[in-house]
C-alpha cells in the first residue's frame, strides 16, 4: 500500500493585468479500481468561488472565473491518494484474444476510444512509422502493446520543449523526439490503427530515489491506457519503458490531450502570459495525517516548465487560451 | 367574384383565360393546382377564378403594391459585388399555396410524432444510449457524428426538452404523398418570411383570403415566448428572456431582430452576455441583469469558447457551465444536430418504431448510407441519377445532382466518397410537387417544398402551414435561399 501526497503549483503571469479570466482544471486526482483519492484541495489567488462538475469521462473538473482585473493567478492542488498495487499482468494472452477483443468491442462501449482523435489522426508518417515498428494484429493484443510500448521508447528520444503543445504528432514521428504527449499520442494511434481501444491518461509519476525514469521529475506526466481482454485498461508508459502501476497516478482520462489539458481558460485582455508549473508528490507507506498542510515555500526554485503564450490577436480586447504542455 | 371553394365538382381548365395559363403543362409530377386530366383541384378554383376576373393591370397594380410592402418592411437581402443598389427583397411568388384541412391533419399528426421520437433520440444518446446498445442506431454513426457533443452526456436538460424549435422540411411525391425530407434541430431560420408572407398576402388578396377561410399562423412569435417561458428553470418565475444572435453579418439578423421585436425580449450578441459564479448576466445600461433562458440562433461552436471552439468571440464564455448547472437554459439544447444528420436521417423511420412503437405517419425519402459496400456502390455505379449530399451540410451546399450534373462533377463527387464515404448520403432524384407561380402576369408551374415551424414547449405545437418554398428558376430542384430559391405563402383552409 503507498500513499502519495501531491502538491501542484500554477502560476501565470501576464505582461499586462488582464480584465477578467476563467478557468477549467483538471487536477482531482481520479477514484477507481487501483487508486483512491483520500483528499483534495484548491486553492486559487485572487480569490474566487471554485465549481466542480464530473466531466464525461468520469473527470472532476473545477472551475472558476475572476471578474476583476489582475496580473497574475495563482492556483494550487493539494491532494492524498491511497495506491493500490495492481495485480502482476499475465507474460502474453493467448493468439484467441484477437476474437475476444473484437467481441467486448462489439458488445461495449468503446467507440470513442477506436476513433481518431483531434491529436491521433492516422497520418501517412503514422503509418509509415507502424511499419517500420512492424505494428500489426500479430501474437496478442497485450503482446503487441507491450512491444510497441517499448519500440516506441526506443524510436523517441525524450527532449523537452522541442514540440509545442499543439503539435501534430507527426512533428514528433519525423524529428524522433518530443516529450510524453507526443509519446502518448502515437502509441494511442497506433493501438486505435490495430482495432484496440486506447486512451490518454494525464496525471503524475512519483520517483523514488532508486528510480531513473526520462520523464521530467516534478511536472504533469502523461502515459496511455489499452483495453485488453480479461484485463481491462492496462497502463502503457511509452516516455519511460514502463507498465503503468503503482508510482502512476491519474488524475484525467480522455481521448487524446485536448479532453484533459490541467489547465484550460480564456482571458480578455492585451497580454501575453507567463506560466510557470511545479509539482512535487512525496511517498508514505503510511497514511499519512489528512489536515497536514505544507508551507508553501517562498522561491519554488524548480520551475519544470515554461511556455510562451501564442502571439495576442490583432483585435484590442484579445481572448487567449491558456494551455500547458504535458512532459 | 370570390366564391368560396367548393368540393363537388371542378370547374374546365378552359374557364381560366390563356392569357393566365398559357401552355401550363400538367407533367409526371404532382400539381399542386391541376389534376393529372387537367381539371383545377376543387380548393384551388376560387383562387384561379379569382385571377381570371382580375385584369391584367389590376395583377400587375398589386404585385408591385406586395413589392413596396415587402420593401418597407425591410425584408430585404444583400447582393454582394454591385456597385448600385445592393438591397434587394427576398424573391417571392404572389399566389398563395393552398393546403386542405385534411392534409394538413396527416402532416400535423406525423411531424409530431416524428418530433417527438426525435427528442427521445437525443434524450436517450446523451444518457443510457439505450438505442445504440439494442443495435438500433450504429455506435460508429454517433461517434464520427461532427455534431455530437459528448459535453452533452449525463446532462440534464430542462424538461428533458432539446428541440424546442424545428423547420421539416416536407416534398410532396407525385402519389401526392408528403415525405420528409430533412429535419433542422439546430438553428432553423425562415419563420420571419412565413409571418411576412402571411401580413402582405392578407393585403394583397383581402376579399380572397376571406372568402378562402385561412387557420391563422400570426400567433407564432407568442406560442414561441410560451415555449421559451416553459423551459426557464425552476425558480425563475418572471424569466428574462434573450435572443443571441451571431450579429449583424449573419443572413438570418433581419430574422433574429423581427423575433426579438415580436416577442418584446432583448436581442443579444455574445459580446452582451458575461458569466460570474455560474450565472449568466447580459450587460445593460442599468448594470448587470441576469439571464434566464436563452433562444439561441448561434451554432454550437460558437456559442462559449471555452467548451467548444476556442477561436470563436461569437460566444460567451462560460456559457455551458452555466448551463450545465441549471442557471440558465438555452435552447435548442446543444448538440442536437446530432438527429439531423443527414446519415442519421435514415434511422429516423426506427426511432419512431423503437420509442414510440408506432408506423411512421409521415414517411422518409429513400437514402443510401455510403459506408455501407454495396449501397456505395450501387450510388457510384449511378451517380448520374441519384442526389449526393455531405452529411453535415445545410443549405444546399455540398450536393451533387445526379441528372442536372457534368461528368467532372460526378467525377469530384465519387473521389469524396471514396475517401470520406461517412460523410455522403445519397437518394433518388425526386420528382416533388409544383405550384401555379405567376410571372408576367401568366401562371407557371414551378418545384415547391414546405418547411412547417414546430415548437415543442410544454406540448408540440405546430402553427397551420409554414414556408413553401419555390424553386424560382424554372426546371430548378434547389429551393433554397441561399440558391436562388424564393417563397410563396402557404394557406392551410379550414
Amino acid at each position: 500500500m503507498n500513499f502519495y501526497s501531491i502538491r501542484h503549483l500554477t502560476r501565470f503571469r501576464y505582461t499586462r493585468p488582464v480584465s477578467e479570466s476563467i478557468m477549467e482544471v483538471r487536477m482531482h486526482p481520479r477514484t477507481d479500481a487501483a487508486q483512491h483519492c483520500l483528499s483534495f484541495s484548491l486553492a486559487v489567488s485572487p480569490r474566487c468561488r471554485v465549481f466542480s462538475y464530473r466531466d464525461q469521462y468520469g473527470n472532476d473538473v473545477q472551475h472558476f472565473d475572476i471578474p476583476g482585473e489582475h496580473a497574475q493567478l495563482v492556483i494550487l492542488a493539494e491532494s492524498l491518494i491511497e495506491q493500490h498495487p495492481a495485480e502482476p499482468l499475465p507474460s502474453a494472452l493467448p493468439s484467441s484474444a484477437w476474437d475476444d477483443l473484437a467481441e467486448l468491442i462489439e458488445g461495449g462501449d468503446y467507440g470513442e476510444m477506436l476513433l481518431p482523435s483531434q491529436f491521433t489522426h492516422p497520418s501517412g508518417a503514422l503509418k509509415q512509422l507502424a511499419a517500420e515498428l512492424r505494428i500489426s494484429r500479430r501474437d496478442d493484443p497485450l503482446t503487441l502493446a507491450r512491444e510497441l510500448n517499448h519500440a516506441l521508447y526506443q524510436y523517441f528520444e525524450y527532449v523537452p520543449r522541442s514540440t509545442r503543445v499543439d503539435s501534430p504528432i507527426d512533428e514528433a514521428i519525423l524529428s524522433r523526439k518530443g516529450v510524453c504527449q507526443d509519446f502518448a499520442h502515437t502509441m494511442i494511434a497506433l493501438l486505435r490503427l490495430q482495432g484496440i481501444p486506447a486512451r490518454y491518461v494525464s496525471g503524475y509519476l512519483y520517483r523514488g530515489s532508486g528510480d531513473h525514469d526520462r520523464s521530467t521529475p516534478d511536472a504533469t506526466h502523461a502515459w496511455v491506457e489499452a483495453q485488453l481482454p480479461g484485463l481491462d485498461w492496462v497502463g502503457f508508459d511509452p516516455t519511460n519503458d514502463l507498465l503503468a502501476g503503482a508510482r502512476h497516478i491519474r488524475t484525467a482520462i480522455g481521448r487524446d490531450y485536448s479532453d484533459v489539458p490541467p489547465t484550460h481558460g480564456i482571458f480578455r485582455g492585451n497580454a501575453e502570459s507567463e506560466l510557470y508549473v511545479a509539482v512535487q508528490v512525496e511517498a508514505s507507506s503510511s497514511a499519512p495525517v489528512l489536515d497536514r498542510r505544507q508551507h508553501v515555500p517562498d522561491d519554488w526554485t524548480v520551475l519544470v516548465e515554461r511556455a510562451r503564450e501564442a502571439p495576442p490577436r490583432p483585435t484590442p480586447l484579445a481572448s487567449a487560451q491558456i494551455v500547458q504542455q504535458q512532459q | 367574384m370570390n366564391s368560396p371553394p367548393t368540393n363537388d365538382f371542378a370547374i374546365r381548365t378552359t374557364e381560366i383565360p390563356d392569357r393566365i395559363l398559357g401552355d401550363y403543362p400538367v407533367g409526371k409530377v404532382y400539381d399542386e393546382m391541376r389534376a393529372p386530366d387537367g381539371t383545377l383541384r376543387p380548393h384551388y378554383q376560387a383562387l384561379a377564378t379569382t385571377l381570371a376576373a382580375l385584369p391584367q393591370e389590376e395583377l400587375q397594380r398589386r404585385k408591385q403594391s406586395a413589392d413596396f410592402s415587402f420593401l418597407t418592411q425591410g425584408i430585404t437581402f444583400t447582393v454582394y459585388g454591385r456597385d448600385e443598389g445592393t438591397e434587394r427583397i427576398f424573391p417571392y411568388d404572389l399566389l398563395p399555396r393552398l393546403i386542405t384541412a385534411a392534409e394538413w391533419r396527416t402532416i400535423e399528426r406525423g411531424l409530431t410524432q416524428r418530433i417527438l421520437a426525435l427528442n427521445h433520440f437525443l434524450r436517450d444518446v446523451y444518457s443510457d444510449a439505450r438505442i445504440l446498445a439494442d443495435k438500433v442506431v450504429p455506435r460508429q454513426l454517433v461517434y464520427s457524428c461532427r455534431h455530437y457533443r459528448r459535453q452533452m452526456c449525463g446532462l440534464e436538460v430542462p424538461r428533458s426538452v432539446y428541440i424546442a424549435v424545428v423547420g421539416s422540411d416536407l416534398l410532396r411525391l407525385p402519389s401526392g404523398e408528403f415525405v420528409v425530407l430533412e429535419d433542422n434541430l439546430r438553428v432553423p431560420s425562415g419563420v420571419s418570411y412565413m409571418l411576412t408572407n402571411r401580413r402582405v398576402m392578407k393585403r394583397t388578396f383581402p376579399r380572397l383570403f376571406q372568402s378562402y377561410g385561412v387557420q391563422p399562423i400570426e400567433h407564432y412569435p407568442q406560442l414561441l415566448l410560451a415555449t421559451l417561458r416553459s423551459l426557464a428553470p425552476e425558480g425563475r418565475p418572471e424569466p428574462n428572456i434573450v435572443l443571441l444572435t451571431p450579429g449583424v453579418f449573419n443572413s438570418a439578423y433581419f430574422e433574429h431582430t423581427y423575433l426579438a421585436r415580436q416577442m418584446g425580449i432583448d436581442l443579444v450578441e455574445g459580446r452582451d452576455l458575461v458569466t460570474h459564479d455560474n450565472i449568466v448576466y447580459m450587460r445593460t445600461t442599468g448594470g448587470l441583469k441576469r439571464v434566464d433562458v436563452i433562444y439561441r440562433r448561434v451554432d454550437d461552436d460558437f456559442s462559449d469558447p471555452l467548451a467548444f471552439r476556442s477561436d470563436s468571440s461569437l460566444g460567451c464564455a462560460g456559457l455551458f457551465n452555466a448551463y450545465r448547472a441549471g442557471n440558465v437554459t438555452v435552447t435548442n439544447a446543444f448538440g442536437t444536430g446530432l438527429a439531423d444528420d443527414k446519415g442519421m436521417y435514415a434511422y429516423v423511420p426506427r426511432m419512431i418504431r423503437y420509442y414510440l412503437g408506432e408506423d411512421p405517419i409521415l414517411n422518409n425519402v429513400e437514402t443510401y448510407l455510403l459506408t455501407e459496400d454495396v449501397q456505395r456502390k450501387h450510388v457510384l455505379a449511378n451517380l448520374d441519377k441519384l442526389v449526393v449530399k455531405a452529411v453535415g451540410e445545410s443549405g444546399g451546399y455540398g450536393m451533387l445532382i445526379g441528372p442536372h450534373s457534368s461528368a467532372a462533377q460526378r467525377e469530384e463527387f465519387a473521389r469524396a466518397i471514396e475517401a470520406n464515404p461517412r460523410n455522403y448520403i445519397a437518394q433518388p432524384t425526386l420528382d416533388f410537387s409544383c405550384a401555379p407561380c405567376l410571372f408576367d402576369g401568366r401562371l407557371e408551374p414551378r418545384h415547391v417544398d414546405l418547411r412547417p415551424y414546430i415548437l415543442f414547449g410544454d406540448k408540440v405545437q405546430i402553427v397551420p402551414g409554414g414556408l413553401t418554398r419555390v424553386a424560382l428558376e424554372k426546371g430548378s430542384l434547389v429551393v433554397n435561399s441561399s440558391q436562388g430559391g424564393g417563397s410563396k405563402d402557404t394557406w392551410v383552409l379550414e
